[in-house]
């Protein structure tokens, strides 16, 4: 087993790790407190090369392994301070453009993955519905054929960059009768008739990322632009699931790094009672925890990565991988603050923030109770 | 028109990281200044004013991850003068002559300066050895009659400055002539495709030897610690009677 | 025959007074040494470097020298210095002559060493100190051959008193129509100041990125160094904003500076700019940010609005 990395991926992490601590750590506090989608960042992230990463080079990607791409989206996560910016570069990722390299036809994915990669469309999906969540497979949004066109009727929430989407893949039901086999995936362009993005939604963390609730009023969308097969869509959505579900916390795995660097340095420097605050047990072993929740996360994580890259079943690793990291980062940012006193209560010292941007690790992509469900079904219980 | 990009590999001067050091981060860069030439020598090219972009550095092999980073950014082909000596600006500028008569550029554009040595010579040297006109500490270039000619701002102790030379020239570069691209992975990964020539004096046909030698370099003496002073009323009376400058 | 030939630079009207700086360098390295001078119409000038104890004021006057080509000054300082034998050719740091001299020195098959701070006589030969790393650190550095340049930092060497007995005034003579024709002279764009010379004045007030425009750093950093009677100087930031002219700016690749009173506002220190003002005698630093390393830098240390505090500050002066 060889732990180490090649000269090239090397060289590939610490571009991405100079690229973003350079361009990409500016009005993180202020974008924060407004809410305010940093599309400029954005912009540079595509020209960059992170939004195509894992895309085939041929559809305008780069074509990285998982292992590599997961690494990449770490080391993104160590160098920039922005989580609700990698928030949504990791919802596009996963929920948008995964689906369209694994199920869109040529046409589609010729049309829409070149934007996707470099940055000049933004993607989403839409599927929680406000009366399914964890459910997701009792979505009531409703797609009817007419003619060459679909119409999609219903509302989804916590549509994931949907103020500023250009494309969103939009689950919707061609057969309420058929249970999940009736569920189709649609590829939907923003400003489609009947489609309206609605109320930005404001949450506790990622606040740079924007979120919005989406209604579908016989909103119009050709039949050129189903993805997959009609009944397909849960099929689809499990299989990204599994990738989100795997790569969605490998910046996690850098935040948390840079927390525990940032963690031992204010230990050292800061001093009460005659010494630094490090030299006291109850401090010292809260950073001891961090450090091997940061290298048991990032085994895991690099595990899957691997596995995924080999073409082996990682539906169990994904699952465990996501449940880990949300609990080691959340329990990460909790002492982080705790090592901080009261400077780390305060916004200026971008440790709150941090806590804020992680918890919502334990209810997106899966809460942590339904992975738990999907990991238990898998020991056979 | 085939440009010349001469660079050099310093020690990284500026803070690089968000949180510390501990994960990896390259020490070494392309001198910024230099950085600034290669990027103009792009921009030269997507303006269609060139064909071809060289890069020359002189170094032992780790400044190949320096070279890559040019090659990133768009570079052509490099050449690497593989050579560990610590040179003085005099003996890089007689390698540089070399490399110019194998290559034959119509422009060689480099920093002014490196912000290590600071010793801002081997531009200025170099036209010298080859009897070119040079365009130094220049804040814009303008190629005209058909690129025989450049029309160059320089940026001056009064101002600014505006010659033109004739082709071929040197040109060293300021600050303000460009803001350069940062190498995205794209660019990284062309770049590992691209033709790095490595050659010694030897190959070259030049002998140098640095005629500068470093007895030893140390700290300057730091300030003395200074003190707050709480309002304008006690900065001014501090000037007047303790500073007695006022 | 001279030791040193020590190039002095003008405005086409006066001598620049720093250049006349090496003049102290050459007088340390011993043996006579002569003032060179390139340009048209120089009677003037060449006529008020007299009294500098050099051996002669030699005068290489042409209307093909009118501006300052590097090609073609180069070639007659090269010339001059094999003529004389100067073993050592000189000049005081500056864009001239940082432009001109080391193809001077290439034409010589000499090394040339920037920015001299001191000499030392290490066993018979001399070492040069001088700033390396933004002046983070200093190198002592010594050089082989028949001929070295040099340039030297003004701050670092005294201005050299004119109290010798005149001396003779030369001409050089040389082929005009055989220099170098590469190089043409557009334009240039200079600003006439009341103010005084930024590397001469005894007081200068440098402003920083947080001076948001340009009239707002005139308002302010002008406005107190008119008070103080001072000159006005530049961070990197202020300048790339478009704040202040590029010939403000104070720093590794800029000015160096070294006044009796340097006032920094809304300077956090950079290196890059504490490098052009280290030999300050007192450096005063007014930032809203109690953590900007400027402060570890200053005699006296503000820590504040500069937007109360220099309106304040002009007023007190005013009044004083």
């Amino acid at each position: 087993m060889d732990f180490a990395w090649s000269d090239q991926q090397r060289e590939l992490l610490d571009a991405v790790g100079r690229f973003a601590s350079h361009q990409l750590n500016y009005n993180v506090i202020e974008n924060d407190r407004d809410g305010v989608f940093n599309h400029d960042a954005w912009k540079k992230c595509g020209s960059f090369g992170i939004q195509g990463l894992p895309v085939p080079t041929e559809y305008g990607g780069l074509g990285m392994d998982p292992l590599t791409t997961v690494a990449a989206l770490e080391r993104l996560g160590y160098a920039c301070k922005d989580n609700g910016l990698l928030f949504s570069i990791n919802a596009h990722l996963w929920t948008a453009v995964t689906p369209l390299v694994y199920n869109g036809s040529e046409a589609q994915k010729k049309k829409y993955l070149p934007g996707l990669c470099n940055g000049t469309l933004i993607g989403g999906n839409a599927m929680s519905e406000p009366n399914s969540g964890s459910d997701a497979f009792s979505l009531a949004t409703t797609a009817s054929k007419k003619g060459s066109r679909y119409i999609i009727n219903g509302s989804k929430i916590f549509v994931t960059n949907g103020p500023v989407a250009d494309l969103l893949v939009v689950f919707a039901t061609v057969d309420k009768t058929r249970g999940p086999d009736g569920i189709s995936a649609f590829l939907v362009e923003k400003d489609s008739p009947g489609m309206n993005v609605a109320r930005k939604l404001e949450k506790m963390g990622v606040r740079t990322s924007p979120m919005a609730e989406v209604f579908f009023e016989n909103c119009e969308v050709p039949e050129e632009n189903l993805l997959g097969k009609e009944g397909g869509g849960a099929f689809l959505f499990t299989r990204s699931m599994t990738w989100e579900r795997g790569c969605i916390l490998a910046s996690a795995v850098g935040t948390m790094q840079r927390l525990l660097e940032t963690c031992i340095r204010y230990a050292n420097e800061r001093k009460q009672a005659g010494q630094s605050i490090g030299k006291y047990q109850l401090v010292a072993s809260k950073i001891v925890d961090m450090k091997v929740r940061v290298e048991s996360s990032r085994h895991m994580l690099y595990h899957y990565g691997w596995l995924s890259g080999h073409r082996k079943a990682v539906y169990l690793e994904a699952a465990m991988t996501k449940l880990h990291i949300a609990d080691c980062w959340v329990k990460c940012c909790e002492d982080a603050i705790q090592i901080h006193g009261g400077y780390g209560y305060m916004t200026e010292y971008e440790v709150e923030r941090e806590l804020r941007d992680a918890i919502g690790s334990k209810l997106y992509s899966g809460t942590s109770e339904i992975q738990r469900n999907i990991i238990a079904s898998m020991l056979g219980l | 028109m085939k440009i010349l990009v001469s660079f050099k590999s310093v020690r990284d001067p500026s803070d690089v990281t968000v949180a510390g050091a501990a994960i990896s981060t390259p020490k070494s860069v392309i001198n910024p200044f230099d950085e600034i030439a290669i990027e103009e020598a792009l921009r030269i090219r997507e303006r269609g004013q060139a064909m071809e972009i060289v890069g020359v550095t002189i170094g032992a092999p780790p400044v190949d991850e320096q070279i890559r980073t040019a090659l990133a950014m768009g570079v052509d082909r490099a050449i690497r003068i593989d050579d560990s000596r610590v040179l003085d600006p005099y003996a890089v500028a007689r390698i540089l002559g070399a490399v110019v008569k194998k290559e034959a550029p119509r422009v060689v554009i480099m920093g002014k300066q490196a912000v290590d040595d600071d010793s801002n010579q081997v531009g200025q040297m170099l036209a010298g050895l080859l009897g070119w006109p040079q365009a130094t500490f220049v804040s814009k270039i303008e190629f005209l009659d058909d690129k025989t000619r450049a029309r160059c701002t320089r940026e001056t102790d009064a101002g600014l400055e505006v010659v033109e030379v004739n082709l071929p020239s040197i040109i060293t570069t300021d600050l303000r002539l460009n803001e350069p691209r940062y190498v995205s992975l794209p660019g990284l990964i062309k770049a590992r495709h691209k033709p790095i020539e490595v050659l010694t004096c030897d190959q070259l046909g030049v002998i140098v030897r640095p005629l500068t030698t470093v007895l030893s370099v140390e700290r300057p003496p730091k300030r003395a610690v200074g003190t707050r002073v709480e309002s304008v009323e006690e900065l001014i009376t501090k000037l007047k009677q303790e500073a007695k400058v006022l | 025959m001279v030791e040193s030939l020590i190039l002095i630079e003008h405005d086409r009207q006066r001598v620049k007074r720093s250049s006349l700086h090496a003049i102290t360098l050459a007088r340390q390295l011993g043996g006579e040494y002569a003032l060179l001078l390139l340009g048209h119409g120089l009677d003037g000038i060449a006529a008020s470097l007299v009294s500098y104890g050099a051996s002669a004021v030699v005068v290489a006057d042409d209307p093909a020298l009118a501006e300052p080509l590097a090609d073609r000054y180069a070639a007659i300082i090269a010339e001059a210095a094999q003529k004389d034998c100067a073993k050592t050719v000189l000049g005081t740091s500056s864009t001239f002559s940082k432009d001109v001299l080391p193809r001077a020195a290439a034409l010589l098959d000499a090394p040339m060493v920037t920015d001299v701070v001191a000499i030392e006589d290490i066993d018979g030969s001399i070492s040069y100190r001088r700033p390396i790393n933004a002046g983070s650190m200093f190198a002592t550095v010594k050089v082989q051959g028949d001929r070295r340049v040099l340039t030297v930092r003004a701050t670092a060497f005294e201005p050299p008193a004119a109290d010798a007995a005149p001396c003779p005034i030369k001409r050089f003579e040389f082929d005009a129509a055989s220099l170098p024709n590469g190089m043409q002279f557009v334009s240039r764009e200079e600003r006439k100041s009341d103010r005084p010379d930024l590397t001469e004045a005894r007081v200068v007030v440098s402003g920083g990125r947080p001076l948001k425009d340009k009239e707002t750093f005139e308002l302010l950093v002008g406005g107190l160094a008119d008070a103080l009677g001072g000159a006005i100087g530049a961070t990197r930031a202020a300048v790339d904003a478009g704040m202040a002219p590029n010939d403000y700016q104070i720093g590794q690749t800029g000015k160096v500076v070294a006044p009796e009173l340097y006032i920094a506002l809304g300077i956090s220190g950079a290196i890059q700019h504490l490098a052009g003002i280290k030999d300050s005698r007192i450096i005063v630093a007014i930032n809203k940010d109690p953590d900007a390393p400027i402060f570890q830098m200053a005699t006296y240390a503000l820590v504040g609005d500069l937007y109360q505090i220099v309106p304040q500050l002009i007023e007190s002066i005013g009044r004083a």
